[in-house]
């Protein structure tokens, strides 16, 4: 019944150094016979807010110590994903499990920490010195990281005597990035950690999350920019109104939304020959308008002009991340999906 | 359980740091305490047996009980939701039910020293002396029927918007004060309001240290009706929690 995500490529091997570029073919994920549990398990996971139907039978598997980024437009599920994760949402339909276990369960068995979104809000109790707000969290957990690793890890060194509602909104998702492995957790999630942060911040941020996957943590993140999913994550799944819609490593996936589109009008097309032009991936005539899909946009007009093709009011249009979502988007639909209230399987059971 | 211990030192220190939140709880009973005094003969009687400054402390006890613990659950509970504090430690090992009692806890202990300082300023200025037993007895017992408040300040901290609570909390405040007879005995308002107030907890709140003074027999009624709303509201406040969850905004 799930619409068939994209996949691109498939997973890494299992012990492989978590960074990408050297994943290798292995069979789809059904055949992967890892006797260890995965550290996260959605089946058939549904759920609503009010008519909007936030999550749309989602199925994912998360290995222990992988890094993944949840990554999609607003509104897309991934704030959803992770409230799941964290029983902070009770979904509809289907069933969740963390670390074997029951979201919340995982949750108060100190396994778990999280940095979440927070509006407008830092996220801190206010009136309090930043120390005394880590120092708490760690008390919570029965098994907490040394309070120096916390503090150099968060790099919040010259923040613990602060108060709270003295902090910029970057320095308070530092401290919040603190208060999620204060605990010393096997899973960490992390909604949009890097909203609003500069490039700068951003990328030190990006060391902070990568360093989570090389201590062996199972991590998930959320994000809308690519290069961070791409850069940090060693599988980046994309989410469109509640559905996977493209599951893989990051850099086959940043090559294929990356593709630009080549339009131009020609009287006689051959789509043979076009086909044939380097970095061309996809052609699509109506009429006399041709579309051609690249990876390589630069290398395939060079290719055109140099073939016997003859054309005119060419334009060349770039792919964002929106297009490459609607792009993915599109072909994971269903024909038949026009409202997503028709023709439903409701009945999945509480586990 | 070293969680929750470590938690509710934490709220109660934060909650007694706060020094502009406390110089205003217990600030209001006390200035109300010497305004009223002046107003009224204070040594006539107004309630069987007991005198309008005896009366007085007992009402102006009953109503920094009920700032301190809608301020202290309300105001503060709403803010820290608004600003995610609270949903971060939901995603601690903190259990689920532990933010609510240790917010109740903690206001219950912001409690105790209003009571026991407006008692200390009717006994100096206002000239209430009253055996030590009876000191102890009537102090425990405003205190501990206080609870009602502190699970309706804990339940408009969850069921009212920061922009809503500070508005709300002030206009519950002297809705419940006034009405429940804290700023004038009930006996002097028109029959319709003397009905209504017998719907109010502060009435009961008030009545329980009034039979105290008086050397009355404590009437079930009073704590049948505040034991009736702490229950109604801690179950509000479970409701709230759960329609959030399904919700996804807890």
């Amino acid at each position: 019944m799930a619409p068939a995500a994209h996949s691109f490529g498939d997973l890494p091997p299992v012990d492989a150094p978590a960074r990408l570029a050297q994943h290798e073919p292995v069979p789809p994920s059904g055949a992967l016979s890892s006797e260890r549990e995965p550290a996260l398990r959605f089946s058939g996971v549904t759920h609503f807010y009010g008519e909007h139907r936030a999550l749309d039978d989602l199925h994912l598997e998360v290995r222990r110590g992988q890094t993944l980024a949840l990554l999609g437009p607003n509104g897309a599920g991934k704030s959803t994903t992770i409230s799941v994760l964290l029983g902070l949402v009770r979904p509809r339909f289907g069933h969740v499990e963390v670390l074997g276990r029951a979201p919340r369960d995982a949750v108060e068995s100190g396994r778990v920490g999280a940095m979440l979104q927070t509006g407008s809000g830092t996220g801190l109790p206010p009136g309090v010195r930043v120390v005394d707000v880590v120092r708490l969290v760690r008390r919570l957990y029965s098994h907490p990281a040394p309070l120096d690793v916390v503090v150099e890890r968060a790099a919040i060194t010259t923040l613990l005597y602060r108060r709270t509602d003295h902090l910029s909104g970057g320095q308070a998702q530092r401290v919040r990035f603190a208060l999620a492995i204060a605990g010393d957790p096997e899973v960490v999630f992390l909604d949009e950690p890097t909203a609003a942060m500069d490039v700068e911040a951003r990328r030190s941020f990006w060391k902070m999350i990568r360093a989570l996957g090389d201590e062996g943590r199972t991590t998930v993140f959320a994000t809308h920019h690519l290069a961070e999913a791409d850069q940090v994550a060693d599988r980046v799944v994309v989410l469109h109104h509640g559905q996977v819609v493209a599951d893989g490593p990051g850099a086959t996936l940043k090559a294929a939304v990356a593709s630009r589109q080549v339009r131009f009008v020609s009287g006689r097309p051959d789509v043979d020959v076009l086909n044939s032009l380097e970095g061309v991936t996809d052609v699509e005539v109506r009429g006399t308008t041709v579309t051609l899909s690249c990876l390589d946009a630069d290398a395939s007009i060079r290719a055109l002009v140099r073939s016997e093709v003859e054309f005119r009011d060419l334009e060349v249009t770039g792919a964002g991340l929106e297009e490459a979502f609607l792009a993915l988007t599109s072909a994971a639909r269903r024909p038949e999906k026009s409202r997503p209230e028709k023709s439903r399987p409701e009945k999945k059971g509480q586990p | 359980m070293s969680a929750l211990v470590a938690f509710g030192r934490f709220e109660v220190g934060r909650l007694l740091r706060s020094w502009k939140f406390l110089v205003i709880t217990v600030g209001f009973p006390v200035l109300f305490y010497m305004l009223f005094l002046r107003d009224h003969s204070s040594g006539k009687i107004v309630y069987a047996g007991v005198t309008w400054r005896e009366y007085l402390m007992v009402s102006m006890c009953s109503f920094g009980a009920l700032i301190a613990a809608l301020n202290a659950g309300g105001s503060r509970v709403a803010l820290e939701r608004a600003g995610g504090w609270a949903r971060q430690l939901r995603v601690t090992p903190l259990p689920a039910w532990s933010y609510v009692a240790v917010k109740m806890t903690a206001s219950m202990l912001v409690v105790l020293p209003v009571v026991l300082l407006v008692e200390l300023v009717a006994a100096t200025f206002g000239g209430v002396s009253l055996s030590p037993e009876t000191w102890v007895g009537l102090s425990a017992l405003l205190w501990g029927t206080a609870l009602p408040f502190s699970a309706l300040g804990v339940l408009l901290g969850f069921a009212v918007s920061t922009e809503a609570v500070f508005p709300v909390v002030t206009g519950l405040l002297f809705v419940l004060a006034y009405f429940g007879g804290l700023f004038t005995p009930v006996t002097s308002m028109p029959g319709a309001l003397q009905v209504a107030a017998h719907l109010l907890p502060n009435f009961h709140h008030l009545s329980l240290g009034l039979e105290v003074l008086s050397g009355r027999t404590l009437a079930a009624s009073h704590w049948l009706v505040l034991g009736g709303y702490t229950l109604a509201l801690g179950g509000l406040i479970v409701w709230r929690h759960r329609v959030e969850e399904a919700r996804g905004v807890a």
